[in-house]
């Protein structure tokens, strides 16, 4: 039953250089959110790396709804609802590990890899119009893969992924530095965080290059000083200001990147770092193609630190070796899982330098993302201050904003075009006419029961 | 004289044993008569001639506070606190006289109305040798959360 | 703007009885934000609890949080806690001293009074980027009278002057006459929670019906002090009768929702050890003070409040001044409150009497203290027995027409009598019923610069 709400305007809350604290404090708008973005468009699920086993399954989510990922005997990836189709009761009950099948606590209902209701006991309870096809676990409607990364759309019609992804394809394939979906070894450990605030504010932060100098300070001065100590000078605080070296773009879609190469985590690091040399023959061919298309220096580099930071509209951030998914909880409270990936034609000497680098900003104990989640939490508390200025600005960068070669609109590192691609499609989705909703009513009807009901009220 | 750790301890884990009891008779028998009892509110270093304690009772304040506790109608104890404390990090100096500095952490489980709360802490103690035993002469708790909201601290911390 | 329906207070506060469901209702709790936090007069601190330039205090209006920050020239400003670029609390600790505030985000840079002092690598904005224009919100307005500072969240409304009206002297007594940085609030604050509604504790600080049950083990303690100290000074301090009725005692409306109690008897005396310290001035202002509040009240009367407190008071809706201290009532949802009580000291006053008020005030006052904890542990018990809403009503009909006026016109009744209760309950409908137009103006400080479609 939907509670009846008042329409929202968000064209009075959404500006093109300014948004209000509405938007990050309103329940009824997270409420939105999650039903038009996450229970209607495509989102991203997880990596197949992370299932690498006949048998291996993880718990995810789509919005609010919990769904299994799940690798079947074939080798098939799928995902379930994680709800046994008889009284309710999830039936994965581990965040992850390998199963012959799922079996609900409750009743004992039991479903293959595939969802396919196997069996239930005392079968004779139910007659013949009892039909167990019927009752599989519910099927995400469509899902769909690109080198390994599952996305899911718990609506059956609208665009393709390949239509969703557009142009933030290509970094998908530089961030698995162009390897297939199974040399990709999601399989590397998780970091969780949590924290109270809402989860925009982790999606804009993640593609913010202004607030680098300013809050992660401690974090390059650290890097300065290693520096000092033990390289020739490259200018690591230098690297973040102005417009050196990076430029903000956005791909469109909601997608958008911070274009940069940095050398971030070399200093951390102690001597010697180790060289890239593929180690399969297909690991061979990726690795020239990326030289060709970027230098020896910096494709060597980018393969140790990262070879992009873009956001997939709307929960998938790939940042330096890690896809981090973020989760809308409630409105004031966001999860977060941050997958570190290894390669697997990568020495284990440069794969243990990816987790080194990565372990020093990221995770909740990390000198970088700690921070980050401490704004979050700061701005979440400061937007309680909206009776008299409850704007937050998008507006930096707006008078220099130009078209790239290849057509993406870009800007100055530190400019706000990012967050104002992000919420151009948050717009374009919000008010836009939505792929149509699962149909609510029931597949099925509800088998005729042959011996007497108590007459009752009709509780549907 | 050398002090013996072990009758240390074991006057402080009694102490400890008579609070998490609510054995109020016993524990206030514990005191000397010049007793400082004290928890500062807000930091541990305040100068209490200046600043507001949560605890800062001379005999007379402690006496007070054992009778209004065994009235029977002090009703932030009605119903009383359910406590377990565990005493652990002891450290020792030892002073003139035989008396006894001792530092220790602490970490409490604190159960009413169905709700449990957890405080720690670091306690100074400073043991006076009384008739073979001691008698306890100062006790500053200071405790992680002295200077957030609590609701309710009348149980014997 | 929700749809929510429109509650009818009129159904739920009577004259003698008030619906369990205003302490229940999340609608009612939100609207009494609206209506009675967010437009107006709400006491904010004291002057004194930012002595020196740069100090600087986290309070809250309603919930919109605020800094409280006295600049280099002394004044005090009431800032709203966001940096006016991508919304975070600029001000992360709760009392401290700076020389600005930095956003941690990206920089963004305010000063004291909350004008913009700068943004890193400026060239981001164009020349219609105005600063000027993106100064921390202030508090629209703001007045201060002997130090307590006041704010309202609507640019337009009464005076404080008129807001304050008769309490105004009631402050003047809690001070001790003191001017305002006579006061020193530097002695801590005893913050408390409860899982209840806040006008409970509202209510309860104004109830001269209670002590003798809730505070019994408190009154029995300090008659058992008397009892094994026998004193003269002591047996002539403390009355208990006066709060079964018929003792000295009054409770009195000094209107617009404020109520007080006037019992002028000393309380803690029985607690602490003799000899009491003789209350000495220690400066001329002073013993000016001194002189006249003995003048007043008679020497007598004048020491007793200075050790133990001039007035029993409460400034609607949350500012209470009992004994020493400012007690500070904070809303932050329908059934949980936190309340911040802060010790006052007095400049002029002998270090040892200063003293003392702390002991007094520790020994009532406090989560680990022989009285105030009682209160709250009712508290809870009434909220989770407002589930029980068969027999919704709670009765405050005590003592009703029976107040007669004094010699002002300010009605009065006996200290165990519920016309503080009716007198709160009179204010809180009225605003709760006011026209919707009251509203604070919400105005756009901030037009964006150079919007561009």
């Amino acid at each position: 039953m939907t509670v009846a709400r008042a329409k929202i305007n968000y064209h009075a809350l959404v500006k093109p250089d300014r948004v209000h604290s509405q938007l990050y404090t309103d329940p009824a708008i997270f409420q939105d959110e999650v039903d038009r973005i996450f229970h209607r468009g495509w989102v991203y699920v997880g990596h197949r790396g992370e299932v690498p086993h006949a048998g291996d399954f993880r718990q995810k989510r789509i919005g609010m709804q919990p769904v299994i990922m799940v690798r079947d005997g074939a080798g098939q990836v799928h995902l379930l609802l994680n709800r046994c189709r008889h009284r309710g009761a999830m039936v994965c009950n581990e965040e992850r590990g390998n199963a012959r099948a799922f079996r609900c606590a409750y009743h004992g209902w039991t479903y293959k890899l595939d969802g396919t209701l196997a069996g239930v006991p005392y079968p004779d309870g139910y007659d013949e119009s009892f039909r167990r096809e019927e009752f599989g676990l519910a099927r995400v409607p469509r899902m769909a893969e690109y080198r390994g990364f599952i996305f899911g759309s718990l609506s059956p019609a609208g665009i393709t992924l390949d239509e969703h992804l557009g142009r933030a394809r290509e970094q998908l394939d530089l961030f698995v530095g162009l390897s297939d979906a199974d040399e990709v070894v999601a399989d590397c450990g998780v970091h969780k965080y949590d924290y109270r605030a809402n989860w925009k504010l982790q999606v804009e932060n993640a593609m913010d290059g202004y607030h680098a100098i300013t809050l992660h300070d401690s974090f390059l001065g650290i890097l300065a000083e290693r520096a000092r100590q033990h390289h020739a000078a490259d200018d690591y605080k230098g690297q973040f200001e102005g417009s050196r070296f990076a430029v903000t773009r956005d791909l469109g879609g909601g997608h958008v990147m911070l274009d940069y190469w940095n050398r971030l985590y070399d200093a951390l690091n102690n001597d010697p770092i180790p060289d890239v040399e593929p180690t399969t023959v297909a690991g061979r061919a990726h690795f020239d193609e990326l030289v060709r298309r970027f230098g020896q220096v910096r494709a060597a580099h980018n393969l140790m630190q990262g070879m992009t930071h873009t956001l997939i509209f709307p929960n998938l951030i790939l940042i330096g070796i890690q896809m981090r998914v973020v989760h809308p909880v409630r409105v004031d409270r966001s999860e977060v899982d941050v997958y570190p990936v290894r390669l697997n034609w990568l020495s284990e000497a440069v794969n243990a330098t990816r987790l080194r680098g990565h372990e020093a900003f990221f995770g909740p104990a990390g000198f970088g993302g700690p921070d980050d989640v401490e704004v979050f939490e700061r701005v979440q508390m400061g937007l309680r201050a909206d009776l008299l200025a409850p704007w937050l600005m998008l507006a930096r960068g707006m008078h220099r904003e130009r078209r790239d070669s290849d057509g993406t609109l870009i800007g100055e590192r530190t400019d706000e075009v990012t967050q104002r691609g992000i919420w151009r499609q948050w717009m374009k989705v919000m008010t836009g006419d939505a792929p149509a909703r699962r149909p609510r009513a029931r597949a099925h009807k509800p088998a005729a029961l042959r011996h007497a009901e108590p007459v009752g009220p009709d509780l549907r | 004289m050398a002090v013996e750790r072990g009758k240390v301890e074991q006057f402080i884990y009694h102490e400890a044993r008579l609070m998490d009891e609510n054995r109020y008779d016993e524990w206030l028998a514990l005191w000397s008569d010049d007793a400082l009892y004290w928890v500062p509110c807000g930091r541990d270093d305040i100068d209490p001639k200046r600043e507001v304690s949560l605890i800062y009772d001379d005999h007379t304040r402690l006496e007070t506070r054992i009778t209004r506790l065994k009235s029977g109608v002090a009703h932030a104890q009605d119903p009383k606190s359910r406590m377990r404390r565990v005493i652990s990090n002891i450290e020792i100096e030892e002073g003139a006289n035989g008396e006894v500095t001792a530092f220790a952490n602490f970490m409490l489980a604190e159960l009413r109305r169905g709700v449990q709360d957890i405080f720690a802490g670091r306690t100074i103690y400073r043991l006076r040798p009384d008739q073979g035993g001691f008698k306890l002469a100062y006790k500053k708790v200071l405790l992680v959360n002295n200077d957030e909201y609590i609701d309710n601290l009348t149980f014997l911390i | 703007m929700n749809g929510r329906a429109k509650i009818d207070y009129d159904t739920l506060v009577k004259p003698d009885r008030i619906n369990s469901r205003v302490y229940t209702d999340p609608q009612v709790f939100d609207e009494e934000l609206d209506r009675i936090f967010h437009r107006g007069w709400v006491y904010v601190g004291h002057r004194g609890e930012v002595p020196n330039a740069g100090d600087f205090r986290q309070k809250r209006i309603g919930m919109q949080p605020v800094i409280m920050v006295r600049d280099g020239a002394g004044q005090v400003h009431l800032l709203l806690n966001r940096c006016r670029h991508r919304g975070a609390m600029v001000c992360n600790e709760e009392r401290g001293n700076a020389r600005a505030f930095r956003c941690a985000y990206h920089g963004w840079t305010y000063k004291l009074d909350g004008t913009l002092a700068g943004v890193p690598y400026p060239d981001g904005y164009d020349e219609s980027f105005r600063r000027e224009e993106f100064g921390l919100a202030r508090v629209p307005r703001m007045a201060e009278y002997r130090g307590f500072i006041f704010g309202s969240l609507s640019p337009a409304g009464i005076t404080l002057e008129e807001h304050l009206g008769r309490t105004a002297r009631e402050l003047d007594m809690f001070a001790g006459l003191s001017e305002a940085d006579e006061i020193e609030v530097t002695a801590g604050v005893h913050k408390y929670n409860f899982k209840a509604n806040w006008k409970l504790a509202v209510e309860n600080s104004m109830d001269g019906y209670h002590p003798n049950v809730t505070h019994e083990s408190f009154v029995n303690a300090i008659m058992e002090r008397i009892k094994n100290h026998p004193s003269p000074e002591h047996k002539a301090a403390f009355d208990p009768s006066s709060f079964s009725g018929g003792g000295y005692g009054i409770a009195k409306d000094l209107r617009d929702g404020h109520v007080m109690l006037d019992y002028g008897f000393r309380i803690y005396d029985p607690l602490n050890n003799d000899p009491l310290p003789s209350v000495r001035a220690i400066n001329a202002s002073g013993e000016a003070h001194l002189a006249e509040l003995g003048r007043r009240t008679g020497p007598e009367r004048a020491a007793d409040m200075l050790r133990e407190g001039g007035t029993h008071t409460l400034i609607f809706p949350n500012l209470i001044l009992i004994g020493l201290h400012m007690r500070v009532v904070q809303p932050l949802s329908v059934d949980y409150t936190e309340v911040c009580l802060y010790p006052t000291t007095l400049k002029w006053l002998a270090p040892e009497v200063n003293a003392i008020r702390l002991r007094s005030h520790e020994a009532f006052f406090g989560s680990a203290s022989l009285g105030g904890p009682d209160d709250s542990e009712i508290f809870e018990r009434i909220q989770t027995a407002a589930a029980a809403d068969l027999e919704p009503w709670n009765i405050i009909s005590r003592g009703m027409g029976r107040e007669r006026p004094d010699e002002e016109g300010y009605l009065y009744s006996d200290m165990t009598h519920e016309i503080t209760q009716r007198a709160i309950w009179r204010q809180w409908k009225k605003i709760m019923t006011q026209e919707a137009g009251a509203a604070a103006t919400r105005k756009r400080t901030s037009r964006a610069s150079g919007a561009r479609g």
